[in-house]
């Protein structure tokens, strides 16, 4: 059966695949980011865009442009593409694309948890919410002062539930108890949805299964460096760490008995993928962690179009998006608060 | 015809334009569409552009233009066709126009978010009413079904409830109602049930009648509900949980009379509401009235006031910052009108400087122009689409008007047919100035587009159709057939020839199933048929092998004359290219070895046809065999088709042997003598050539000192292609590739013209089966049912009549001729390595611009 698989793969979702090569073949260029660089105002950066294949999406806008605008914009046009994806997809491709929205989902949910805690309105806080992750039941996310009350009201339907097995307790959500509780979610649907390219097998496995291994490890390595100096015990943040990654069991283990950057930074030496990762971090340029574990998503995400015959296309080119996204938002901050020294230090997709 | 023959001759002209009358003159230019922009400023991104802001104007403009447009569309006002082309706004007039949009769009969106607040207003009150009506009911029903108030824990006690209990227990009972979308009611109700773990009771009933979603504009079906619960913490989960659902809350009224008072104040806000809103959408419908009328002239000169500043955007300005200087490509015979345009454009903008051009020498390929009517537009478009021909070389699309349609005919040849897609292509021809066929989408417009060429393909087949005597797969009997059945019979003859031939007795004729006529009998055959191909082989058993043996002669000798005539058009090319050797060189050695191979085949074909008739037929030679024969050298003595055959083949044979070394090797060598001999006894004359190099460069730098670097490196890089190195390897390595291509070429395109004869055959084949299977069937039913049998199986006939034969068999012939001319006959001379001459020209962009306005 495993080879047969791929005989059959382009029956249905060939369309799809060819679809999403195509669009990966309309991200920014290396050229297109030295010009976009070069704009003086964001007049100047729609202007660029258009030439690229965002095409006119702010020709409507009204004046002034403003980076947010262009942010939902462009958010809008990734979702309107996602969309196309999802409902022309066919099992199991559809679940793995629910799969991937359900990331979004965890953090609109606890983005309106929130903004609940805080008496924001629930309109404010939902423009924020990203719209890949928009459910019907999220709006009623406030009526829940527990854990348990929010997953028996409200989520019991939506494609989250399954990940609240683990979390369910009878704590006021607090801040920091909706904190753990995005981790706890975040653990679960990591596993979850490891498990399931696991199970696919075939190319699809041989793909994701290291990117959402990279991205367990992140999440694990960036609790660890969150966590220095909270009231977080060192129990309590093991259990947070999603247990797909390269790092389980023993790295884990020492990871949640690390109590600094030096020590997280000996414990990520032992592992060959890690340590060039960490010996980056703060070289040329003054990177962040954060950035350098961009830059090596971005490199995992481009090599996995080069495989045919698998899911990881679509989770990749989401991601690229994304990282094109942030990448644009960047230069046009850099642009708009004319901050101009940092604008080179976005990621780029290579 | 001569401009079809080669491309037109172009110039690189340099228009220094003053800054002040530049829009003027590229006005006046875009109107005739005489030339082509050269982009001076490749390497300038899109932003950093001279005139980015007048085109950040214009895009402005057209923001607003398009949601004007939209606007008068959605309130169903006509647009005008106005003026059909009005020309490009004076820039004086351009402030004006851009306030009073700007005006315009404010007011606009002032009325409209006006008129949409009180819609908004009339439908929540509509809303309401409905609520009020609907829920009256619930409270009724409630009131019967006293009962189900025992399920709560308060009322246990009073085990009869009255309408008075309820009174009382009003406090603490709460009630919330509203509408709700139907798509949402299901999950509306399970979360509410989760939420409040049952402490609720909703009741709800369907809207008979369907309402606007005040969010998406839709028009879709409601629910109207009512929730009654006990306590206020459960009041505000309830209220959370209808926030989340987008539900419509509106508040539920505890008396009747209260009800009645809130109905009653709601009827006359209704109304009211509905005299403002009709008084809003009569001001609203006027003023787009008054800006309908202008807007579509204003689209077109926006768009072209946006092509202007885009070309402009391609000049290079002069040290001085006072000129533009523009380059251009302009075709050697509009100068003239270049000159005239730019005299216009700066008289009209009262300038005191004049624009004036001047025409700079180049060795860049200038662009291909080729200038065509609708006639011969769509056989261009054949030729295009194998690829743009390179500047001033032969163009193939002239003689393809006449070679197309007939080497398509001949795959066609069906009088009826024919005939039919004659009357098509005239029906298009006829109406071509009708306005629903020029706007027609896809299929429709495809067949348009290529009427002439329909045309003409239904015309050859006509002919071709006569000549093989087809109409409908049958023949026709114009001029009686040249075949005397009658000779046949032995009465009709004298008793020595009776000995001497086979003739037919009256036992022969009633037991034979067929019969043969013999042409060797004096009487029978009485000459050719004076047109095409005798009826009487309609009848004839061995019909396919005669046409067969017919069409595959006669595809050879189209297919040889066909690609010889491309190697000759190839000698143009040499000439008007001033490489003369080419000729000795390459195209002699071409047709001798053509020629002296097929050439000759063709000859015996012919020959075989002239020398032999019926009573020497027997003896005729197999032009297979002797043509094979011509390469064995067959020690055996055959008999051949004339006195000293084998002396004029070994001769021949011995051309084309000879004809291939040359080929091969003739121009490099002779590109090397020439190279070799140069450098021999012209070392002054080389550094001549130097010195010549410089000074030219040096007089393009003074007619254009101020050309900005990008496009002087630019010049750079294309005069180093001019004088590259001899590489001798390398001529003599293309020469090879070709000299192989051409030589095996001979022999495989020749087999390729075979498919005339191939495609021929099968559509007269299917023709000829569709009439058996169809027509004969509906012709062999007696009189009485026939008529009635006879008018279906008509129809039918006919329709597969059209898309069998017509439509597909046309398509595959169509595809099939097209390929002939592309790979057999053009590979012979033609290039096709050109660039298209893309004139700026504002009618090219108006039709592109109006076509995306229908999709928006």
């Amino acid at each position: 059966m495993r080879e047969t698989a791929e005989l059959y793969f382009n029956v249905d979702h060939g369309y799809l695949e060819g679809l999403v090569r195509g669009c990966k073949a309309g991200l920014l260029t290396q050229q297109d980011y030295v010009n976009l660089v070069q704009c003086e105002t964001l007049e100047d950066l729609k202007i660029h865009l258009q030439t690229t294949e965002y095409g006119n999406f702010l020709a409507n806008e009204t004046n002034p442009l403003t980076v947010s605008k262009i942010d939902t914009e462009m958010r809008k046009k990734l979702c309107r593409e996602f969309e196309y994806f999802r409902n022309h997809s066919l099992e199991p491709l559809s679940t793995f694309f629910t799969y991937m929205t359900c990331s979004y989902m965890i953090d609109n949910v606890i983005l309106l948890m929130n903004g609940a805690l805080q008496k924001k309105s629930v309109k404010e806080v939902l423009a924020k919410c990203h719209p890949l992750g928009r459910f019907t039941e999220m709006e009623a996310v406030n009526i829940a002062e527990t854990t348990s009350d929010l997953f028996k009201a409200v989520l019991v339907e939506t494609p989250l539930a399954p990940f609240f097995q683990d979390c369910m307790s009878e704590n006021t959500l607090d801040e920091l108890n909706i904190e753990l509780l995005r981790n706890k979610l975040y653990k679960s649907y990591l596993e979850a949805f490891y498990k399931f390219c696991k199970d696919h097998g075939d190319v699809t496995a041989e793909i994701m299964c290291p990117i959402l291994e990279f991205e367990a490890d992140r999440r694990a390595l960036i609790i660890t460096l969150n966590s220095f100096g909270t009231e977080l015990s060192k129990e309590d943040r093991e259990t947070l760490f999603p247990t797909c990654g390269k790092l389980y069991p023993e790295g884990l283990h020492l990871l949640a008995q690390a109590e600094d950057f030096e020590q997280m930074k000996r414990v990520a030496d032992n592992y060959g993928v890690y340590k060039p990762l960490f010996e980056a971090v703060g070289g040329s340029g003054g990177k962040t962690l954060e950035d350098v574990f961009y830059e090596r998503e971005v490199q995992m995400n481009v090599l996995a179009f080069n495989r045919q015959f698998h899911y990881g296309v679509f989770y990749a080119y989401v991601k690229l998006k994304e990282q094109e996204m942030r990448n644009i938002v960047w230069i046009a901050e850099c642009i708009s608060q004319r901050h101009r020294t940092k604008i080179n230090s976005y990621i780029p997709i290579v | 015809m001569g401009s079809l023959f080669r491309s037109e001759s172009m110039c690189l002209a340099q228009l220094f334009l003053q800054s002040g009358t530049a829009y003027e003159c590229l006005s006046a230019l875009g109107e005739k569409g005489l030339v082509q922009f050269r982009d001076l400023n490749q390497n300038v991104s899109s932003f950093q552009r001279k005139f980015v802001g007048e085109v950040k104007r214009c895009e402005e403009l057209e923001r607003i233009l398009v949601y004007l447009v939209q606007e008068i569309t959605r309130a169903d006002i006509p647009l005008p066709e106005g003026e059909a082309s009005p020309p490009a706004p004076p820039l004086k007039h351009v402030l004006e126009m851009q306030e009073q949009l700007q005006k315009l769009e404010v007011e606009l969106r002032e009325v409209t978010k006006n008129k949409e607040k009180l819609r908004k207003n009339l439908l929540e009150l509509v809303e309401y009413t409905h609520m009020l009506r609907i829920t009256k009911t619930f409270l009724k029903r409630n009131v019967e079904f006293e009962p189900t108030y025992e399920e709560f824990p308060a009322l246990e006690n009073d085990s009869l409830l009255d309408y008075s209990c309820m009174q009382r227990l009003g406090a603490k009972l709460g009630f919330v109602s509203g509408l709700i979308q139907q798509g949402r009611v299901e999950a509306f109700e399970r979360m509410l049930w989760r939420a409040c773990k049952g402490y609720t009771i909703v009741t709800y009933a369907e809207l008979d009648e369907s309402l606007e979603d005040p969010e998406t504009g839709e028009v879709i079906k409601w629910y109207v509900f009512l929730i009654s619960f006990w306590g206020d913490q459960i009041g505000h989960k309830v209220k959370k949980i209808c926030d989340c659902y987008h539900c419509h809350v509106y508040p539920y009224p505890n008396t009747a009379e209260e009800r009645r008072e809130i109905q009653e104040g709601l009827n006359t806000r209704i109304q009211d509401l509905y005299t403002v809103l009709h008084k809003t959408e009569d001001y609203l419908r006027q003023v787009l009235c008054k800006a309908a009328e202008s807007v579509c002239s204003r689209v077109v000169q926006v768009r072209k006031m946006k092509a202007i500043y885009h070309m402009l955007n391609m000049c290079s300005f002069d040290v001085t910052n006072k000129c533009l200087i523009a380059e251009v490509w302009c075709p050697e015979v509009d100068l003239p009108g270049l000159r005239r345009a730019l005299e216009e454009g700066s008289r009209e903008s009262g300038a005191t400087i004049p624009s004036f051009m001047n025409t700079i020498p180049t060795k860049e390929t200038p662009p291909t122009l080729i200038r065509t009517n609708k006639f011969t537009e769509g056989f261009q478009n054949i030729v295009d689409a194998y690829g743009v021909g390179s500047y001033r070389e032969v163009n193939p699309a002239l003689f393809t008007i006449i070679t197309f349609p007939f080497l398509f005919a001949v795959m066609f040849g069906d009088f009826g047919h024919g005939f039919v897609m004659f009357l098509f292509a005239l029906l298009l021809v006829l109406n071509e100035n009708h306005p629903r066929l020029s706007q027609s989408q896809e299929i429709l417009r495809m067949f348009f587009n290529g009427r002439y060429i329909l045309l003409l393909m239904g015309l050859f087949s006509v002919y071709t159709g006569l000549i093989y005597n087809d109409c409908f797969s049958k023949s026709v009997n114009l001029f009686g057939s040249g075949w005397n059945v009658s000779a046949m019979y032995s009465s009709s003859h004298s008793r020595e020839e009776q000995k001497r031939m086979v003739l037919w007795n009256d036992s022969t004729i009633r037991h034979s199933r067929t019969l043969q006529l013999d042409p060797n009998i004096p009487g029978v055959f009485r000459g050719p048929y004076p047109f095409g191909i005798d009826p009487i082989w309609n009848l004839a058993t061995n019909r396919l092998t005669f046409l067969n043996s017919f069409k595959m002669k006669m595809s050879v000798i189209l297919g040889i004359i066909h690609m010889t005539f491309g190697v000759i058009l190839g000698i143009f090319n040499h000439l008007h290219f001033r490489k003369k050797f080419n000729i000795y060189l390459v195209s002699v050695p071409e047709i001798l070895f053509m020629l002296c191979i097929f050439g000759y085949l063709i000859f015996m074909i012919i020959y075989k046809w002239l020398a032999y008739s019926a009573e020497t037929s027997r003896e005729a030679p197999s032009i297979l065999i002797e043509f094979i024969n011509m390469f064995l050298f067959p020690s055996s003595e055959t008999h051949g088709l004339y006195p000293g055959q084998a002396h004029v083949q070994r001769v021949l044979l011995a051309l084309t042997v000879l004809s291939v070394p040359v080929l091969f090797l003739g121009k490099p060598l002779f590109l090397l003598w020439l190279h070799n001999g140069r450098s021999c006894f012209g070392v002054s004359r080389s550094g001549y050539t130097l010195v010549r190099k410089d000074s030219e460069e040096e007089v393009s730098l003074l007619g254009s000192q101020d050309m900005e670097e990008g496009s002087n490196r630019m010049e750079e890089g294309c005069r180093e292609v001019t004088c590259e190195e001899f590489n001798f390897g390398e001529i003599l390595m293309t020469q090879t590739i070709h000299s192989i291509e051409y030589c095996l070429g001979c022999i495989s395109n020749t087999a390729s013209y075979l498919r005339l004869w191939a495609l021929s055959l099968a559509h007269a084949q299917l023709s000829d089966v569709l009439w058996a299977m169809l027509m004969r069937v509906g012709l062999r039913v007696d009189t009485t049912y026939g008529v009635f049998l006879l008018l279906p199986v008509m129809a039918f006939f006919a329709v597969l009549t059209i898309f069998i034969l017509l439509i597909m068999e046309g398509l595959s012939a169509f595809l099939h001729a097209i390929r002939l001319h592309w790979v057999e006959f053009q590979n012979k001379f033609y290039v096709g390595a050109g660039t298209k001459f893309v004139p700026f020209s504002f009618s090219l962009l108006s039709s592109k611009f109006s076509h995306d306005d229908n999709i928006a």
